[in-house]
């Protein structure tokens, strides 16, 4: 469907692309995950047409895009601020673009009425001001107006992060499903891992200009393929040197391990190693516990489900099982 | 297939010469060329013996009068910026600050000023100060002896001009003291420091830069004093070149190059101030760090003495600032020999000063009755009045539409090409104006544009006859530029980019993007400084007073006028109704243009929207019984057999 191959984009003497290649498949929903600066928008609007790469190709269908007009890819875009005209109106918005497109009257009104309907918009929201709008509707209009125009791909740049966290989380789920309802390619990108994870079909990790990894939510999660994005993706333990030791761990690797990977005071199983330490702290989240264990040179930290009956005390002496299949290893730099 | 266009020929790049060349037009023909021949005639300057001579000018300067119109500028000015901010810093810390009964009323009060200004303002004050002024007639009643010419000179027009100064201050000081962080007086509080204290180490800190620029406007708007001293009779720079523009060889030495010196003394100011000025702003401000701020709550005057000194302080500002609009507003509907005795009558009112015309019955030396046909005329019926309000309608209308149109089309250009040379070269051109005075600008038109060997203006002389509206047009757009500039500038920040990369998208070309998204985003502040620009041209003086001749009488002289032509021989007896008519009219005209921009302007689409809802819904309550009626009529004629 998109395939992106060996993009360069330089600002000036600045690369901030080195070379990227993404392929992404048809209906799928995609996600760039990476710190702030680390190119997913560029490359995000190196697909759009904002950005004209130094060198590279950027296809869609197995058609050469690289070099066609913005307004002429047929590519969708709801923007991090949403863009939302604000002296329009919420259908003006949506129409915009049928608008541009010179169609008929009746024609643009049809339109505009079946996705309003598609996003749960109403007649009446139809009428108001976007600024009339909670942060949620403003998102279902910007869709709405990704959309009406019929594009093959939607593009959408960190649409979810100037909402709330209870909100960002309810719309996550609306974003999903609307992206199944629509069946339509989705590009997104976001900084947030948690975002990434729970609404992507695969994900591209990418740091200072690279992509470090293209997987799953599992494969980036439980294998990460490189040491940045295994310390990106969640919170992670890394192993010392002495308990690596005593696990028989390479001393030439770092060593990590994920925290609900641990275990508190259980009996210990095959292949596990068990360390000695005493709670130095503890976080209590309701749902689990996060627990601050000194173990020697390092403190570890676990996460326990909250089953009300063992909770342990600050103080309190604890041993902590490690297992070896659950270590993620990477060389050292 | 293919586009053979050439590239020259592409709209864009035909737009783009045009564009340069329209703006190279401007920037050269109306804005360097005249300043730069007035700088010239300085050290063009003939002898006696018809030399050129490069000094003449500078040796008159020193030798002449010429230093003591300087000094009286500098005077005014420094005078001005100490009792500008005294009484300026007062009426906001008054209203804004301490917890003083009345407040909302004593603000009105002194925001009268930003309805009323200029040389309605000045004239305002004569009416009440001049030697047969209200207040100068009832203290004369008092005091017999006194002097009866009392408000004139130097500390006529330091009063008049401290008190028409002070808008900005409630504008943009009232806005800074707004915008204090409450909890910062709070913690200070909380930390043991006295109100007084508070005020002098945590408010007035936050407010040093905007006094800061107040005070250079102030010093600026001193040096450049033009209808308060000559309407009260100081001998400061502005009048001098206007006077000496109007002289010839003939009656003094060389008064065209000496008017020129004293136009480039006072750019020379201007810019040393504004160069001064923009060096501190960029230095950067205090700026509040707090997360969330609170509002600021008034502070009571815990010390009753203090109290009450500071409400009889609020209060004899407020007469001063309310005395002139009250008594213009109630004379303007007094008939004519009410105004001459200066005593208010209900049995007077009439509304001949607005609308309508009458004739005039005099006795003559001779004992004959006499009658003037229309000599008693209302601001609408008087051709000299209507002319001068129409005339000055049409030049600012257009002056300000040019400015808005020549500004949005230049920051479009300056926003889609940030980072290039020639953008910051145009922004520049059009800032040029700021640093020069206004009185240089006109009398650099004047006297460049009043031969006929101006090529780029096709060798018309435009100080002539009828094209000097032109010369006036010019003149005001040049000088509304800077203004607009600014103001324009701050709109398109607004602008969202993604804005326009949505609009792209969509499939928009750059001209469509424009007209539908970016120009009804920046809208309301377009409207916004030509409502502004127009409501301070509409009634200006400096420029219609350095322009004055038949064909460009503005209103601002038909109301200067007015203050001498009153009752000669019968003729315009009303003028002083008129002129205090005028003053009324003014004051709507400015308050309406000040609602339209700041009340109805400033909503957005949604507040318009809910407003409409809210008027949809308050006229079907007014119409329900109505409609009741109906629906019952309509069933009680079905149910009829």
């Amino acid at each position: 469907m998109i395939e992106l191959k060996n993009i360069v984009v330089k600002f000036d003497d600045f690369e901030a692309l080195h070379n990227i290649n993404v392929d992404v498949k048809e209906g799928e929903f995609f996600t760039f995950l990476g710190p702030s600066g680390c190119g997913k928008t560029t490359t995000l609007r190196t697909i759009t047409g904002f950005i004209e790469p130094v060198s590279g190709t950027v296809n869609v269908n197995d058609e050469d895009i690289t070099h066609v007009p913005i307004e002429k890819r047929n590519i969708g875009i709801v923007f991090q601020s949403y863009a939302l005209f604000p002296t329009m109106t919420v259908y003006d918005n949506i129409a915009f673009g049928l608008k541009v497109k010179k169609l008929k009257k009746n024609e643009i009104d049809a339109k505009v009425r079946e996705i309003a309907r598609k996003v749960d918009l109403s007649d009446e929201q139809l009428k108001k001001a976007v600024s009339q709008l909670s942060g949620g509707q403003q998102q279902r209009v910007a869709i709405a107006r990704a959309l009406v125009t019929g594009p093959a791909i939607i593009c959408m740049d960190e649409p979810l992060s100037n909402l709330d966290a209870k909100l960002r989380v309810q719309l996550r789920n609306e974003l999903k499903k609307m992206q199944k309802d629509f069946g339509i390619t989705t590009i997104y990108v976001t900084h947030d891992q948690e975002e990434a994870l729970t609404l992507s079909d695969r994900i591209a990790v990418f740091n200072k200009g690279y992509i470090e990894q293209v997987g799953t939510p599992n494969e980036i999660y439980n294998h990460s393929a490189t040491e940045f994005v295994c310390n990106f993706i969640g919170d992670i333990n890394r192993i010392e040197d002495t308990v690596a030791e005593k696990m028989g761990l390479l001393s030439d690797k770092n060593h990590f391990v994920r925290l609900e990977r641990l275990r508190v005071n259980r009996p210990a199983e095959a292949d596990e190693t068990q360390v000695e330490g005493t709670i130095e702290n503890r976080e209590y989240y309701g749902l689990y516990i996060k627990y601050y264990i000194r173990t020697g040179d390092q403190t570890l930290k676990v996460i326990e489900k909250n089953d009300g009956i063992n909770i342990y005390e600050p103080g309190e002496k604890v041993t902590v099982g490690i297992h070896k299949a659950d270590v993620m290893s990477y060389p050292k730099q | 297939m293919k586009n053979r266009t050439p590239a020259w020929l592409k709209p864009d790049m035909i737009w783009k010469v045009f564009g340069t060349a329209f703006f190279v037009y401007l920037f050269f023909g109306f804005m360097l060329l005249p300043c730069l021949n007035t700088l010239s005639q300085i050290f063009t300057t003939r002898n006696a013996a018809g030399q050129i001579d490069p000094f003449a000018v500078l040796r008159f300067f020193f030798a002449g009068n010429m230093p003591r119109f300087l000094w009286n500028s500098l005077k005014l000015a420094l005078a001005l910026v100490v009792t500008v901010n005294v009484v300026g810093v007062s009426i906001v810390l008054l209203t804004e600050y301490f917890e003083i009964k009345g407040a909302k009323i004593l603000r009105m009060g002194y925001m009268t000023t930003l309805i009323y200004s200029g040389v309605a303002l000045v004239t305002g004050y004569l009416f009440l100060y001049d030697s047969d002024g209200i207040l100068t007639t009832w203290l004369m009643e008092l005091f017999p002896g006194m002097n009866k010419y009392w408000f004139t000179g130097f500390n006529a027009v330091l009063f008049t001009m401290t008190f028409a100064c002070t808008s900005n201050h409630m504008l943009f000081l009232r806005n800074a003291i707004r915008g204090i962080d409450y909890n910062t007086v709070e913690a200070a509080r909380n930390m043991g420091a006295k109100p007084f204290k508070v005020l002098l180490k945590v408010v007035f800190p936050t407010l040093i830069p905007t006094m800061f620029s107040l005070t250079v406007m102030t010093f600026i708007t001193g040096l450049c004093a033009m209808s308060a001293p000559t309407l009260l009779g100081y001998d400061s720079i502005n009048p001098e070149i206007v006077r000496l523009a109007g002289s010839s060889v003939a009656d003094e030495a060389f008064p065209q190059a000496r008017a020129a010196l004293l136009s480039i003394i006072l750019a020379m100011f201007t810019i040393i101030l504004l160069t001064v000025l923009s060096s501190y702003e960029r230095k950067g401000h205090y700026l509040s760090v707090s997360k969330t701020k609170a509002k600021l709550v008034k502070q009571k005057i815990t010390n009753p003495v203090a109290n009450v000194l500071a409400h009889i302080y609020a209060y004899v500002l407020f007469i001063i600032y309310m005395t002139p609009v009250v008594m213009i507003v109630l004379f303007a509907f007094q008939n004519y020999p009410a105004i001459r005795s200066k005593t208010l009558s209900m049995n007077e009112f009439t509304l001949i000063n607005f609308f309508g015309a009458k004739d005039y019955e005099f006795l003559t030396n001779r004992g004959k009755l006499r009658i003037r046909e229309g000599s008693i005329s209302g601001l609408f019926a008087n051709a000299d009045t209507v002319g001068g309000i129409r005339l000055s309608f049409v030049l600012s209308a257009l002056a300000a539409g040019l400015a808005c149109v020549i500004v949005v089309v230049a920051v479009n250009y300056i926003f889609k090409n940030k980072d290039k040379k020639r953008s910051t070269v145009l922004e520049y051109s059009l800032l040029f104006p700021w640093l020069l005075p206004t009185i240089l600008i006109c009398y650099s038109y004047r006297t460049y544009f009043n031969s006929e060997s101006v090529w780029y203006v096709f060798n018309q002389n435009l100080y002539l006859r009828d094209n000097v509206r032109f010369l006036i047009v010019m003149a005001y757009t040049v000088v509304k530029l800077p203004f607009a500039l600014r103001m324009i500038k701050a709109a398109f920040y607004a602008i969202d980019e993604e804005l326009e990369d949505a609009a792209r998208n969509l499939g928009a070309s750059g001209f469509w993007t424009f007209c539908k998204v970016k120009l009804p985003i920046i809208l309301p502040s377009v409207l916004a400084v030509f409502a502004l620009n127009f409501n301070a041209l509409f009634t200006e003086y400096d420029m219609s007073a350095t322009f004055h001749s038949s064909y460009g009488k503005s209103y601002a002289m038909v109301i200067q006028n007015m203050c001498a032509e009153e009752g000669r021989d019968g003729y315009n007896v009303n003028a002083s109704g008129r002129r205090c008519a005028s003053t009324v009219f003014i004051m709507i005209v400015s308050g309406v243009i000040l609602y339209l921009v700041y009340g109805v302007g400033a909503r957005d689409l949604g507040e318009r929207l809910e407003a409409k809802e809210r008027r949809r819904r308050r006229m079907q309550k007014l119409t329900a019984p109505f409609r009741k009626v109906k629906t019952e009529v309509t069933s009680v004629q079905r149910s009829a057999p």
